[in-house]
């Protein structure tokens, strides 16, 4: 780990330069991980203004690993458990004369099927799975953000795509 | 390579080409495609970070105004708070002063029903407040205290300052004369170059800024309280200027020597015989006219 210059982030330009690199990352890490009920960014930027708040407390070390933990408890007390929803956008069709009743049918009972399976999934394995894939993040890049192996990411992926499949196609 | 390494690979996207042809064989291609074009469509709210962190920043600066919000009305009882404590320090620290003028006497009792009988044209000031665990006053003049038994009792003059527990003692301040008789207890005199404690029947006295030693009186109590003055080789001045206090006169001395030590008394109801009494004793003879006496050697 690079060693710190500075001993916090109480600096108004560190603490954004901390926020444009970081931000983005915790909202779609939240989203993953709890669905979009629990508005993730709100939560992101509660998990923000806590860190700015305890700004002088945390060493530079920890600051991401307490912005993470922070909007993880944060969410936890909100919800008890509910059911993970992900959002699944809709893509106008571009022409609706191309695609036939039949077609857009089993689209949807696809596109439902998948949703549950998701939902399913373990959330290590769903949130790993979902940066891997929606953002095309690579192993290594998600191995960083959740501060674990390299390996660890491939087997949560690999795992994860294993069980969608078997949960879709029965295979 | 292994249809597993083959899917890994694809999807850390870290397939070269010739990989890729041969992930494309896979029966599961297809599947596989199909899968991920339908779960890319699971894009969380496009998050903008800019205005996500000027939202942030707007919201961080709410903050600190709710804090000043909450700091206003507590400023505003901190203040009220704080005028009450200053009207009743204040209020609370005016002095009780007590003035005596020419030819009068005032008997006072202070708080712990101590006596203090104050002589002619004399200043006694004093503080009600605290005066239980602090009994402090300051006596301009003459004044007779009988002290009841307590903290320590201290008499400030510009002199300097007597402190007692609890007895009977005479104080007189006056122009260049300071003196101090026990009757009953012990008292400590401290003035700025001595200091001594008396015994009853002790007296301390500087006159003229001189310290007079080993002096002792007999009575018990002084006479000016029983409304008569009395001298034991005092310069006569004194004497004068407390018969001025006394009786509302002025004495002209002439060329007089006022230095001159009288022993004796006045008494304070008959002037005409209180004027024979300081005179006839130095073979002086005086002239009056109405409030001026003017006296004059034989």
């Amino acid at each position: 780990m690079s060693k710190h210059i500075y001993k916090d982030i109480c600096e108004e330009f560190r603490f954004q330069a901390f926020y444009n690199k970081h931000s983005k990352d915790l909202h779609n890490f939240l989203y993953y991980k709890f669905g979009e009920q629990i508005s993730p960014k709100d939560k992101t930027q509660e998990a923000f203004i806590k860190l700015w708040e305890n700004c002088k407390k945390i060493t530079p070390e920890k600051v991401k690993s307490y912005l993470y933990s922070t909007a993880n408890n944060l969410t936890l007390n909100e919800i008890a458990h509910q059911k993970v929803v992900l959002k699944y956008t809709k893509i106008k069709p571009i022409n609706y004369s191309n695609e036939s009743p039949e077609f857009l049918m089993e689209e949807n009972e696809y596109r439902e099927k998948l949703q549950k399976a998701i939902a399913n999934l373990t959330e290590p394995q769903r949130v790993a799975f979902l940066m891997n894939r929606v953002e095309g993040k690579r192993f290594k890049e998600i191995a960083e953000i959740l501060d674990i192996s390299t390996k660890a990411v491939e087997k949560r992926i690999y795992g994860a795509l294993k069980k969608l499949r078997k949960e879709i196609d029965g295979i | 390579m292994k249809k597993e390494d083959l899917i890994t690979k694809w999807l850390d996207n870290n397939l070269n080409s010739q990989e890729l042809e041969a992930f494309k064989e896979l029966d599961d291609y297809t599947e596989l495609i199909r899968l991920d074009n339908a779960i890319k469509r699971f894009k969380p709210n496009h998050f903008d970070t800019d205005s996500e962190l000027e939202k942030l920043n707007l919201s961080l600066k709410n903050r600190t105004q709710k804090q000043n919000n909450w700091l206003k009305p507590l400023l505003r009882v901190a203040a009220v708070i704080t005028i009450c404590f200053g009207f009743y320090y204040f209020t609370s620290n005016i002095d009780t002063s007590i003035k005596t003028e020419i030819a009068q006497k005032e008997s006072i009792s202070l708080p712990d029903e101590s006596q203090v009988i104050l002589n002619a044209m004399s200043t006694l000031t004093y503080n009600d407040n605290n005066w239980d665990s602090n009994r402090n006053l300051d006596l301009n003049g003459e004044a007779y205290f009988k002290v009841a038994k307590g903290e320590k009792f201290t008499v400030n003059t510009t002199s300097g300052s007597i402190s007692v527990l609890g007895t009977e003692f005479n104080v007189k301040n006056r122009d260049d004369l300071f003196e101090v008789i026990c009757y009953e207890g012990s008292v400590k005199v401290e003035s700025e170059l001595h200091s001594k404690i008396l015994k009853p029947g002790e007296r301390f006295l500087i006159l003229d800024n001189i310290f007079i030693k080993d002096l002792t009186v007999i009575e018990t109590n002084p006479y000016w309280i029983n409304n008569e003055s009395a001298f034991k080789s005092m310069p006569f001045s004194q004497v004068i200027a407390e018969f001025e206090r006394q009786y509302n006169v002025s004495i002209d001395v002439n060329n007089i020597n006022t230095k001159k030590l009288f022993t004796g008394s006045f008494g304070h109801d008959n002037i005409d015989v209180a004027i024979k009494a300081i005179t006839i004793p130095l073979n002086l003879t005086f002239t009056r006219n109405s409030n001026k006496i003017s006296l004059k050697r034989e």
